[in-house]
């Protein structure tokens, strides 16, 4: 499984709010939902809803059924993502992706427990105030703290703030 | 141009292409015939066959009935009479006899029946908004008249001898009891050829008998003045006369000239305008801190009181010599940047220029105090996170450290430090180091730094910080 649809996600987002989106759209993949998810659960985005093409009608977007997924209309799926505002500043600013599909950083425990404190160890650099990482692990993508509390490293997909 | 241009140019088409001419075409290079086509060409004005005639007869006003002799002659005599002899005397009172000629020539250029037949109001572009013929002064929209002449340019101070001339001439205005005649002066003790010649040019010898029969002449009229019964003095000069003396007499050799123009009035205690502009109201609230009025400007803005001015922290950071290449030369100045803190959150930053430094230096340290603005600190020693400013090709990078850390930052980020009360900081300045725009960039770093209630209420979390829970938030 490459993360090089997650890396261009990342980065999409970061674009999309700095272009001040309100509703933007990443590929459909089980990669790109699971860290979608993650950034909702850390509260950084405001929605996360599957849908086709066109983007889903912003009042039905939390319970939006989209049509059933076939063969036919795989190809065209979307996740369509809410983006966060507040006091005129986008909540999810910088989105930097730490791994790349040519150098894939990881961390143990021992590791995102001193980078969570604000150490750097190897490529990561320590997480200041407002930052957070998000980790892929065999339990899911999960933010840094989420992963400290189920004692579980992972492959660091990207450094939000 | 105008005329000889288009000459100009028949004259070359008239040897180019024949102008149809009388006798021209026939012989062209007789010279009468030339001379007759030029004549006529030099002129402006059309031929007289050319002229507009109109299809049809005007008809003259009077003609018609329309002008009545009578009725002009009455209006002409209501509006515009003559001067009477004694409008012309008055006239004479205030105008120079140059003027006066003026003045008839013009009433006599003028036939008033002209102007009440051919007066008409002006419409052209340059006519004045309003309709008046400046016989009259009118206060309200008029400058006021100055009559008087303006003060005499030669006139000094009188010296010894002019001074007492002029003081025997004040006093000869009073008739004194049985003094007939007026006091004698100096001129009156020189022989006749002198009279007329100024005192500088009299021989030495001449002059020194005047002054001495002079001063005799004076000691035997004080003598005089003192034998005399007080009682049968007459009408001497009274009190008013000997201050209107004092205040009015002029002590100059004006010959008490008056005058009312620009040039003789004195400015008066209080200029409109400048009133109070140098010489500011000392407010007993300073308790004499600022008698100059530095910091006058400084309170009413700021709502600070001078004390409170006087003690904050101000600190020179840049200094540079800066000049302005004109055509006249280099034009230089000072340009200075001053930090101003009062050591306890908040920081300003002022910059100024001026030809003298010292002036430069008060307007930035002043401006920094204006500029004073709260600048968030973290347990009121180090800041919140890390942030970064970026001004021009300069990056200043601060990050929050440990209590006990200190400043290990550059020297002028040092001295901003001590002004805001920041007392643990790392910053870095990985790019360029220009002085001034470090400054800059560090008081934008500190003045953007993120807060983080602000960040947690953007992401719907709580924000608990931990060094204030455990040991009850004594974690020094």
């Amino acid at each position: 499984m490459g993360i090089y649809s997650v890396t261009n996600a990342c980065i999409h987002l970061q674009n999309a709010a700095r272009a001040r989106l309100g509703l933007t759209s990443i590929p459909n993949t089980k990669y790109n939902l699971r860290l979608a998810l993650a950034m909702h659960r850390a509260g950084l985005l405001a929605s996360v809803t599957r849908g086709g093409p066109r983007p889903p009608p912003p009042e039905a977007l939390l319970a939006y059924e989209s049509e059933p997924v076939t063969n036919a209309n795989v190809a065209t799926r979307r996740i369509w993502v809410g983006l966060k505002y507040w006091n005129n500043e986008p909540v999810l600013r910088n989105v930097k992706p730490v791994s790349k599909p040519s150098r894939l950083v990881t961390a143990t425990l021992d590791e995102l427990n001193k980078v969570a404190r604000g150490f750097p160890v190897g490529q990561l650099k320590g997480l200041t105030l407002g930052e957070t990482l998000f980790l892929s692990t065999d339990r899911g993508v999960l933010e840094v703290r989420e992963a400290l509390e189920r004692r579980v490293g992972g492959l660091v997909l990207c450094v939000v703030s | 141009m105008s005329v000889a241009r288009p000459a100009a140019r028949r004259l070359i088409s008239g040897h180019l292409a024949a102008v149809p001419g009388a006798g021209c075409a026939a012989a062209p290079s007789t010279a009468p015939c030339h001379h007759q086509l030029f004549a006529h060409q030099f002129h402006s004005s059309p031929q007289l066959s050319a002229r507009r005639r109109p299809r049809f007869a005007n008809v003259r006003a009077s003609d018609m009935g329309l002008m009545d002799e009578k009725q002009i002659d009455q209006f002409t005599k209501e509006k515009f009479p003559k001067y009477t002899p004694e409008e012309i005397e008055q006239l004479r009172n205030r105008y120079s006899p140059e003027q006066i000629a003026a003045l008839e020539a013009g009433e006599a250029a003028i036939d008033p029946r002209d102007l009440t037949v051919q007066g008409r109001l002006r419409v052209d572009p340059y006519t004045l908004p309003y309709i008046d013929d400046f016989a009259e002064t009118q206060p309200i929209i008029d400058k006021r008249p100055k009559w008087k002449d303006a003060p005499d340019p030669n006139a000094r101070f009188m010296n010894m001898d002019e001074f007492t001339q002029d003081l025997i001439r004040w006093a000869d205005k009073f008739q004194q009891g049985d003094v007939t005649g007026m006091l004698k002066t100096l001129v009156d003790f020189v022989p006749e050829e002198f009279q007329k010649v100024p005192e500088a040019q009299w021989p030495g010898e001449v002059r020194e008998e005047a002054h001495k029969a002079f001063q005799n002449y004076l000691e035997a009229e004080v003598n005089k003045q003192k034998d005399r019964d007080p009682d049968e003095m007459g009408s001497g000069p009274t009190d008013a006369d000997v201050l209107q003396y004092i205040l009015e007499r002029s002590a100059m050799t004006d010959n008490n000239r008056t005058t009312d123009t620009s040039l003789a009035h004195a400015l008066p205690s209080k200029v409109p305008g400048v009133a109070g502009l140098y010489k500011a109201a000392i407010d007993p609230a300073d308790k004499g801190l600022d008698d100059i009025g530095i910091y006058q400007d400084l309170k009413k803005r700021t709502g600070m009181s001078v004390q409170n001015i006087l003690r904050l922290q101000t600190k020179m950071l840049v200094w540079r010599h800066v000049s302005n290449q004109t055509r006249l030369g280099k034009v230089r100045k000072t340009s200075i940047m001053y930090v101003a803190g009062n050591g306890d959150g908040w920081l300003g930053i002022g910059e100024a220029k001026s030809t003298e430094g010292s002036i430069a230096s008060m307007k930035a340290r002043l401006l920094a105090i204006r500029n004073m603005r709260p600048i968030r600190r973290y347990e009121n020693r180090t800041i919140y996170g890390t942030v970064e400013a970026k001004v021009s090709g300069t990056i200043v990078k601060m990050a929050a450290r440990p209590p006990g850390f200190g400043l290990r930052v550059s020297h002028r980020i040092f001295e901003m430090c001590r002004c805001a009360g920041i007392y643990d900081l790392a910053a870095t300045i990985p790019r360029s180091r220009n002085p001034m725009n470090s400054v800059k960039a560090a008081f934008k770093a500190l003045c953007s730094q993120p807060d983080p209630e602000e960040i947690a209420i953007g992401r719907g979390k709580k924000l608990v910080d931990a060094r204030k829970v455990y040991y009850g938030g004594d974690v020094y």
